[in-house]
């Protein structure tokens, strides 16, 4: 039951990571926008001339402002698709459209309600009796305020009638609504009820939020801490979006009437101030509590961290381990994403993780305590640390001290990471035992690999380094049939598995992943920011493979020169629907046919236009000249080869006439085919186009 | 198998009248019509035999015009597959 309560958290953890993803650009676009469109900044810096109200750069910047802004004031929709499509498992885009569908009737359930009710005046105002804010406008339609939470109840419900749903059958009569065009249809239906059901409950959700994120902050400094705490314990589990997403996004991080608004949450208080900032005197740290004690520990203590590991590397390998920290230093200091480094100790020296939650945590309280208030969109990184803290001044966001503190943050990191890795000899990255290698995924393997795909898909070649890759994952999962869904987050990829002892770590680590984290049926594979690429990669293995796992593949080589395609392009249907078997086409340059591999020859065909071959390899081929040539009699083939003759590959077979050919036959498109295909076998082509003789045509894949 | 437990076989025998013999195309048709049926069926001429479901073994056996092909059919739905195949030699070969 745990087990599988944690992989339905994991799912709805990883399904915000989209949503969250825009974060960083609307916040990009609008902290931009609003610094340099601010009256203040711009006559402090004496830019009025070019920044001016009037100027084309201000009307840039107010558009790229109100740009940021909509994502923000939107973001209970965002959530309700983004996490549709996150939790449903097929056809993910009908899921999408329904939870907007859903989103809408939900909400107008709700104010059709209220106008019922009287709280909503017929022309259109809210009534003087109700408590402000508890009524907001969300896409144009008045509704009860439920902020991100009511997105995300969307977002959810609508999944899980998706995945219930989707494939449902319906009467004969009712069968074009069948499928997942009943899933727009069944949501409707809910949520029209959920709506109802929101105008009675929602009320006392309402308060009971606002009761809890007055406790939080009625705890003060303490609830601060607490807060981050459980978020950095929680990292490694991946359920700290769950976590931490309700204190930036709702009521249970705080409210605060904000330019005459109610607003909701750390961050949006954050970013309405920010919008606001002209009126605002200093931004509101008891917002950001949530938030701005991360640009401390990220910028400043991990980077510590990452070079007290670098120093306690053995010499021989201080190379490798320094590249690997570096990167995973500056993804830190940049972008504020920290797992690269926090997985490089967490698993060998899990000691040094509680040590990092403690420094962390605590750095959150201090933060609090000294009124720093940094907004940030995503993460605590530089970017966000100059848009958000440097821009704004330092009279309204104190993020001077974030220096002095993420210093003393820097060496408390260092020390300690460095006496306990001595003291207690721990595995950290470059510190291995000689036979083990150094496993971590270093910047240098990202790159190799991308440079590979780009080869791989430059040459059109199909077995790139990427499916290599992809193949070993699969295999590390316990074969195709044993996964039943795949996704990622930042930083790993999550996936679902049928049956978890079939899944092995070994072989996993061995394609790049700093660690395995299992629990119930879920698997995370942890391997850094490039995991996204690794996800596409392994969806499209999975796709294109069609079972299981290869377990050889013969080649079978053109035995002639000329231009190689797909079989289904030959010009006869029998060929081309694979009827004989399947295989290729060559059309030939050159009037010698050749043993495509070391092999005997089955037949020659008595018009000598076909050549029955069975490789060495076991593989039984059809070589059939041109389209038809059997009316031929023989005419334009020369057979050098006899039945039940062992060959060389290369060696001649036939001598053709090709002029006669051409000029006598329909085609002399030749199909080159497998006749004996087993089930578990399959032919994948390898080249179109020039082939000469003896090059490799196509592949017999036979899987598992 | 019939009441006495003896193993039934049935048989017919055809001319091939396509004056190329059996080729390919036949070869390909006999294949897929063959594997409709459960029952083991076999061709043989000059003294060599053939699964109908092998395309190369048919091909090797290299049959030409008006040769006499002998078909048998043994298995659980030999009646059914008896009539698809005599249908089948006539219309194509």
């Amino acid at each position: 039951m745990k087990d599988k309560i944690f992989s339905v958290l994991q799912r709805v953890g990883r399904s915000f990571m989209l949503p969250i993803a825009i974060l960083p650009v609307a916040g990009l676009l609008m902290g931009i926008g609003s610094s340099f469109t601010n009256t203040t900044t711009i006559e402090t810096y004496g830019l009025t001339g070019i920044l001016g109200e009037g100027t084309i750069l201000y009307a840039l910047l107010i558009i790229m402002s109100k740009v940021g802004s909509t994502i923000f004031d939107n973001l209970p929709l965002i959530f309700a698709v983004g996490v549709a499509i996150g939790m449903a498992k097929r056809e993910k885009e009908v899921s999408a459209l329904s939870a907007v569908i859903a989103y809408f009737v939900m909400n107008t359930a709700i104010n059709a309600m209220l106008v019922i009710s009287g709280q909503i005046l017929e022309n259109g105002e809210i009534a003087q009796t109700v408590l402000e804010g508890t009524i907001a406008s969300s896409c144009g339609i008045l509704t009860l305020q439920m902020g991100v939470f009511g997105g995300v109840i969307v977002g959810l419900g609508v999944a899980a009638l998706h995945n219930r749903f989707y494939k449902i059958q319906l009467p004969s009569a009712l069968s074009f609504f069948g499928g997942t065009r009943f899933v727009p249809i069944i949501s409707t239906i809910v949520y029209m009820f959920v709506g109802i059901l929101m105008y009675f409950i929602w009320p006392f959700a309402q308060s009971g939020i606002y009761a809890l994120g007055g406790l939080v902050s009625g705890s003060g400094y303490v609830g601060t801490l607490i807060f981050g705490l459980i978020k950095r314990a929680l990292i490694p589990f991946g359920l700290h979006h769950v976590f931490y997403m309700p204190f930036w996004q709702t009521g249970v991080g705080g409210t605060m009437e904000v330019a005459g608004q109610i607003v909701q949450g750390g961050q949006n208080i954050f970013f309405a101030q920010l919008a606001d900032s002209a009126n605002v005197a200093h931004f509101s740290a008891d917002a950001t509590r949530f938030f701005s004690g991360e640009f401390i520990f990220m910028i400043f203590g991990l980077p510590g961290a990452a070079l007290a590991m670098y120093r306690c590397a053995k010499p021989e390998k201080k190379k490798a381990a320094g590249g690997l920290l570096l990167s995973a230093a500056l993804a830190s200091m940049a972008t504020g994403i920290t797992e690269p480094i926090e997985f490089s100790f967490l698993f060998v020296a899990p000691m040094l993780f509680v040590v990092q939650v403690i420094l962390a945590g605590t750095a959150y309280m201090i933060a609090h305590m000294l009124n720093i208030a940094v907004g940030l969109t995503f993460s605590g990184g530089l970017i966000d640390l100059f848009l958000f803290g440097i821009l704004q001044g330092n009279e309204k966001t104190s993020w001077m001290l974030i220096v002095p503190v993420g210093i003393i943050y820097f060496f408390l990191y260092y020390f300690i990471f460095k006496f306990l890795i001595l003291k207690s000899d721990l595995k950290t990255p470059g510190r291995e035992d000689d036979n083990t290698e150094t496993k971590l995924y270093t910047k240098a393997d990202v790159n190799a690999r991308k440079e590979g795909l780009k080869k791989a898909a430059s040459e059109d070649e199909v077995s790139g380094e990427a499916d290599s890759i992809s193949e070993a994952i699969t295999r590390g999962l316990g074969g195709k049939q044993n996964i039943e869904d795949v996704d990622c987050c930042a930083t790993r990829l999550r996936c679902t598995v049928g049956d978890i002892s079939l899944v092995n770590d070994e072989v996993l680590r061995a394609t790049g992943a700093s660690g395995v984290v299992r629990k119930g049926k879920g698997v995370q594979v942890i391997y850094g920011p490039n995991v996204t690429v690794i996800k596409s990669d392994l969806e499209d293995y999975l796709a294109s493979a069609t079972d299981t796992i290869v377990i050889k593949s013969i080649v079978i080589s053109s035995p002639m020169k000329g231009k190689a395609a797909n079989l289904s392009t030959a010009p006869d249907e029998a060929f081309a629907q694979g009827m004989m078997g399947d295989g290729a086409v060559v059309t030939p340059e050159d009037s010698y046919v050749y043993a495509p591999e070391d092999g005997e020859v089955s037949f020659v065909f008595d018009t000598k236009h076909a050549i029955g071959f069975l490789t060495d390899s076991g593989v039984s081929l059809l070589i059939h000249v041109g389209i038809d040539t059997v009316n031929l009699n023989g005419n334009g083939f020369k057979a050098l080869v006899e039945s039940g003759q062992k060959v060389k590959k290369g060696q001649p077979m036939l001598k053709l006439d090709l002029d006669y050919l051409k000029k006598h036959a329909p085609s002399i498109v030749s199909p080159i085919v497998c006749t004996e295909l087993e089930e578990n076998q399959k032919v994948r082509l390898i080249k179109e186009g020039n082939i000469s003789a003896g090059e490799a045509l196509f592949v017999v894949d036979i899987y598992e | 198998m019939n009441e006495k437990g003896k193993m039934l076989m049935k048989t017919f025998n055809h001319e091939i009248k396509d004056e190329v013999g059996i080729h390919a195309r036949p070869a390909g048709l006999l294949v897929k019509e063959a594997k409709k049926y459960n029952s083991k069926i076999t061709l043989n001429v000059n003294g060599k035999s053939a699964e109908a479901t092998k395309l190369m073994a048919i091909m090797t056996l290299g049959v030409k015009q008006g040769q006499v092909v002998e078909i048998t059919i043994e298995g659980e739905d030999e009646d059914t597959a008896y009539e698809g195949m005599k249908v089948f030699f006539e219309q194509n070969l």
